[in-house]
């Protein structure tokens, strides 16, 4: 499997408060990849890194192949990249927009970005700052796609959006893929719409990267069980234990990761007996996760 | 690279048409209001006493639309991309020496046209006027030293204001402490004048902003 994006190792800094630490990411080239995380968690953060837009303390950054940030200028010219917010300038027209990003992109696709100005129904004539929101998330897009990039990063693209919008953009990034095969590296707080997009996951909290994974894996193998007669120790089982509670003297209930359904031998190899299987949808798995994670972190600060 | 050029230009125009068609109208006056008298065909010319006076009072208002130009056009320059604290400029496909360089390139091609409008002011007014026996005008060395003013504000204003709140902050740390030491050093009777020393490294010559001291003299012995 080659990768878009590898980061190895990877530390950040930002005062005393905050810290990226140990990041070990890897975006398969042709996905489309979910960055899920709570606020402050990190996510920014580690798409402007991968941008080159700031210097790692330490570790490795590899963006289509080359190193980030030393070759910077020549990896951005592959990128189409819409951040978080509008940081377009408001006194230019939809239309001298444009033409200002044709004039740096080599590749620009001049036939798309008019198609897409005619399919988001956009004004070519109109200020960017006089925009609704929604036409400046589209502009944006629109902006990122007539790149013709191989790597589309987008952080938080669809945030605040009204849900017509949010699936105008979101169908547009799918037809594009599915033309290009590019890969699309997407952070988002809209866990149903990652969970309908996106065939990779990883989340991240507190700077940390808690899993990675293939969306099949993560909403296949995130369950709830309900388990009876667990010892207290249960030693290094084959799945992700990631959260255990009493079940109000019903056994417990035990979130785990990484759930194969043969797996339910080794509980059983415990001496415990499993009364129920609960799937869980990406959401419920996400906060599983978080809570799973914090749980560990407070553990290990005692 | 010349298309990018073209699109910076472009940009930096939108941003500062106003601030360079109103130095254009200027530059292009100055020289024409201050030879008023010399070309009333009346009074035929006038003494060269009162012209040079008249010449010099003029002189002073060169340095000051240098500056001022230097100073807006460099703001401008930098203007949107501090509003969009400068994400847009950071994921441009070409190296950032290189942005920087279009910047200040397409802001160099707009001060030229106040500088041009300065010289043809100058060779106009020069033209019309009837000069006194014994004095000379002088309108390509008047607008080469316009040019190197302007080149020299809007080179030190663009350095300035491409920095972020922190650069600005130690520009002006650094003049609070110049200026506290001088008081300390005021009330402690000693006698040190690091103000006027500060103020001949810089405005005497070679200086670097010697360029705006002096007699600016469109017309002189």
């Amino acid at each position: 499997m080659t990768y878009a994006i590898e980061t190895e190792h990877l530390r950040y800094r930002v005062g005393k408060a905050f810290e990226i630490s140990a990041l070990d990411l890897r975006v398969p080239t042709g996905s489309i990849y979910g960055f899920l995380g709570p606020n402050g968690s990190g996510k920014t953060t580690t798409i402007r890194l991968i941008l080159g837009l700031l210097q790692p303390v330490s570790g490795r950054i590899t963006v289509l192949g080359r190193p980030m940030p030393a070759q910077y200028a020549r990896i951005l010219r592959h990128i189409g990249y819409v951040p978080e917010q509008p940081h377009l300038d408001a006194t230019m027209t939809v239309r001298e927009l444009l033409d200002f990003q044709a004039a740096f992109y080599a590749q620009w696709d001049r036939p798309r970005a008019e198609e897409l100005v005619q399919r988001f129904e956009l004004d070519p004539g109109r200020l960017f700052g006089r925009l609704s929101k929604g036409q400046k998330a589209k502009v944006m897009i629109l902006l990122a796609l007539a790149q013709r990039g191989e790597l589309l990063v987008l952080d938080e693209p669809t945030d605040g959006l009204d849900p017509v919008v949010r699936r105008d953009i979101l169908s547009a990034l799918l037809t594009y893929v599915s033309e290009r095969g590019a890969t699309i590296l997407i952070s988002s707080h809209l866990v149903h719409e990652l969970e309908r997009v996106c065939d990779w996951i990883a989340v991240m909290d507190n700077g940390r990267l808690i899993t990675e994974s293939p969306m099949d894996k993560i909403k296949h193998g995130t369950k709830r069980l309900v388990v009876t007669g667990a010892p207290a120790e249960i030693g290094n089982p084959p799945f992700q234990l990631l959260t255990r509670e009493s079940a109000n003297g019903a056994g417990e209930y035990w979130v785990v990761g990484n759930w194969e359904p043969d797996m339910t031998t080794y509980v059983e190899s415990l001496g415990a007996s499993i009364r129920d299987v609960i799937d869980l949808d990406l959401e419920e798995g996400f906060v599983e996760l978080l809570r799973g994670f914090r749980a560990k972190e407070r553990a290990v600060r005692v | 690279m010349r298309g990018m050029f073209r699109a910076v230009l472009y940009a930096q125009w939108k941003w500062s048409r106003l601030i360079v068609v109103l130095g254009t109208v200027a530059g292009f006056a100055i020289p024409l209001v201050s030879l008023q008298g010399a070309a009333r065909p009346d009074r035929g010319a006038l003494q060269a006493q009162e012209l040079l006076r008249a010449v010099q009072s003029w002189g002073s208002v060169y340095p000051l639309l240098a500056a001022a130009l230097g100073l807006l056009i460099a703001i401008a320059a930098w203007a949107a991309d501090h509003r969009g604290r400068h994400i847009h400029a950071l994921t441009l496909p070409l190296p950032r020496w290189q942005y920087v360089a279009l910047r200040f390139g397409a802001g160099l091609a707009l001060l030229t046209a106040p500088i041009a409008a300065v010289l043809i002011g100058a060779l106009l007014g020069t033209v019309m006027a009837t000069l006194p026996p014994g004095l000379q005008a002088y309108p390509i060395a008047l607008t080469l030293r316009f040019a190197l003013a302007v080149f020299v504000a809007y080179a030190v204003f663009f350095a300035v204001s491409a920095g972020t709140a922190r650069t600005a902050g130690i520009i002006l740390g650094a003049i609070a402490v110049l200026l506290l030491v001088q008081v300390m050093a005021s009330v402690a009777n000693l006698e040190w004048n690091l103000l006027g020393a500060l103020q001949v490294v810089l405005l005497q010559g070679p200086g670097p902003l010697a360029v705006f001291t002096g007699r600016w003299m469109l017309i002189d012995v």
